[in-house]
């Protein structure tokens, strides 16, 4: 049996990581929609995007709790369709992550599509590319530090998600109890040892992954100065 | 790149999955899942192991606030036994036919003490307001609601109003106070005997006895696993260790075999 701080690494990990990426499959279409949308209904579809950026995480945990439980709706329609309840479970968690940090995701993507003109499109299009070979052969290349910046924005960015996950998750090991979880209890049972260890390698853990990111874009930011 | 980038996210994830379906599928006996508020924690801890030697159940805590655990069980939460920090919440499931028949029990009575980190205290340091004080938040808190009443009761709360810190729950209250973040404040005493300061106990004519109760949820698997613990935190010998670690004496307890009498009980404590 794994320690109970390692198996709420474990759950973490295992959750930033399909968070990440459900959020680069549904966020990269929405981004793209986004940058390429002239309608004046844009900006409210923008407006809702953005809004985990500032909605309190323990509100939108609220009404995700609502809507996940086996009296409403949503969590009607998952059990019925999994057999399985969703609020608490390892799902919930996930699909709470994949809303809070939607912005994380879709933003850079959105601005990295907006400033990619459309003359290379064209161009391709008249080499005789259709629309998903032009997407994985020139979209994809110019816009490569972007998709890195939005995945690991969005995988760190859920590693430290709190509010959302101690409303829905239930704080159960092995299944909903991630770090940042494990982190609170720990300071509310005065255990500030075992707490100061965790905080510490969130920290570390995060520093390197963020400075990674910025590692990885660095050559990629000279050229186009 | 994008590919590149996703496969070893893949990689991981369904790693993970498999590790921990396979991690998950060798206990097939569900531990008994414990919702604790947090005030009480580090006492079961101890509990538990007495438990587990007695009974040989396996048991899982979920330490929380009382009231956002409440919120969770209400939304079918997959707890077995509901062990709060007040009755109000208890009392709440019972209406709302969420808990076993008659398994709403009071396991302790909270004590109230003051403490203060850089002098002695005394309970006369009460009538002069410091700059700031810390108590739970009133309106949510049982301990706070308690910590009002005190002040009120020696006829204080309004001299008060400007010196109040007021913690989302009772143990940020003491990590105020603790950390010397604010002067003093009114703690549980059970937070004082766990971590060997010195405080003063309120005395507990001051204020409504804080009753902490717990309950069986209803329609789960586990219910003669937590009626077991249920029998085993209200027998005469554990009641005994939990007043050791700072609770007042469960006279209420003795009442409950005579239910009838117990409603008179509360009402005749509601005016300290």
């Amino acid at each position: 049996m794994p320690s109970p701080d390692l198996l709420a690494l474990a759950v973490t990990l295992k959750m930033a990581a399909l968070t990440t990426v459900i959020l680069l499959l549904i966020g990269t279409p929405l981004a793209w929609f986004l940058a390429k949308m002239t309608s004046r209904f844009k900006v409210i579809i923008e407006a809702i995007v953005a809004l985990p950026l500032v909605l309190p995480p323990t509100v939108l945990g609220f009404y995700l709790l609502i809507a996940f439980s086996p009296q409403h709706l949503p969590g009607q329609i998952w059990q019925q369709a999994t057999g399985q309840q969703l609020a608490f479970s390892f799902s919930a968690i996930v699909i709470g992550s994949v809303l809070y940090s939607l912005p994380f995701v879709v933003q850079p993507l959105q601005k990295a599509f907006e400033q990619l003109g459309d003359s290379v499109l064209e161009a391709g299009a008249m080499l005789g590319a259709g629309p998903i070979d032009r997407f994985f052969t020139i979209v994809l290349p110019l816009t490569k530090a972007s998709f890195i910046t939005a995945a690991s924005l969005g995988f760190a960015h859920t590693v430290g998600e709190f509010g959302v996950i101690l409303m829905i998750g239930g704080n159960i090991p092995g299944e909903t109890r991630v770090l940042s979880i494990a982190l609170f209890d720990h300071v509310e049972a005065f255990d500030y040892a075992k707490a100061h260890v965790l905080a510490i390698s969130l920290l570390i853990g995060s520093m390197i992954l963020l400075a990674g990111v910025y590692l990885l874009n660095l050559p990629h930011r000279k050229t186009r100065k | 790149m994008l590919l590149s980038t996703l496969y070893p996210l893949i990689l991981i994830s369904s790693l993970l999955c498999m590790s921990l379906s396979v991690a998950s599928n060798h206990n097939i006996e569900q531990p008994l899942r414990i919702a604790v508020a947090a005030n009480f924690t580090p006492v079961l801890k101890k509990l538990l192991i007495e438990f587990h030697q007695q009974t040989n159940i396996n048991t899982q805590i979920i330490s929380g606030a009382t009231g956002a655990l409440f919120l969770q069980i209400k939304h079918g939460a997959p707890f077995d036994i509901y062990i709060a920090a007040d009755s109000i919440r208890p009392q709440r499931l019972e209406q709302q036919n969420l808990i076993l028949t008659d398994s709403r029990k009071t396991y302790a009575i909270g004590q109230l003490a003051l403490l203060s980190m850089n002098k002695k205290s005394r309970l006369s340091d009460l009538a002069r307001p410091p700059k700031y004080f810390a108590i739970a938040n009133p309106d949510i808190a049982p301990y706070g609601k308690a910590a009002k009443q005190t002040l009120q009761y020696l006829g204080l709360w309004q001299q008060y109003q400007h010196s109040l810190i007021t913690g989302i729950n009772i143990n940020q209250t003491f990590a105020q106070v603790r950390s010397q973040a604010v002067s003093s404040g009114l703690v549980a005493n059970s937070q004082l005997v766990l971590n060997k300061l010195d405080g003063v106990v309120i005395p507990s004519s001051y204020h409504h006895p804080i009753q902490q109760q717990l309950v069986i949820i209803k329609n789960r698997d586990n219910i003669a696993q937590a009626k077991r613990l249920s029998q085993f935190l209200l027998s005469p010998k554990i009641q005994q260790t939990i007043v050791s670690f700072g609770y007042a004496n469960n006279a209420l307890l003795l009442q409950e075999k005579a239910p009838h009498k117990k409603v008179q009980q509360e009402k005749s404590n509601a005016k300290p």
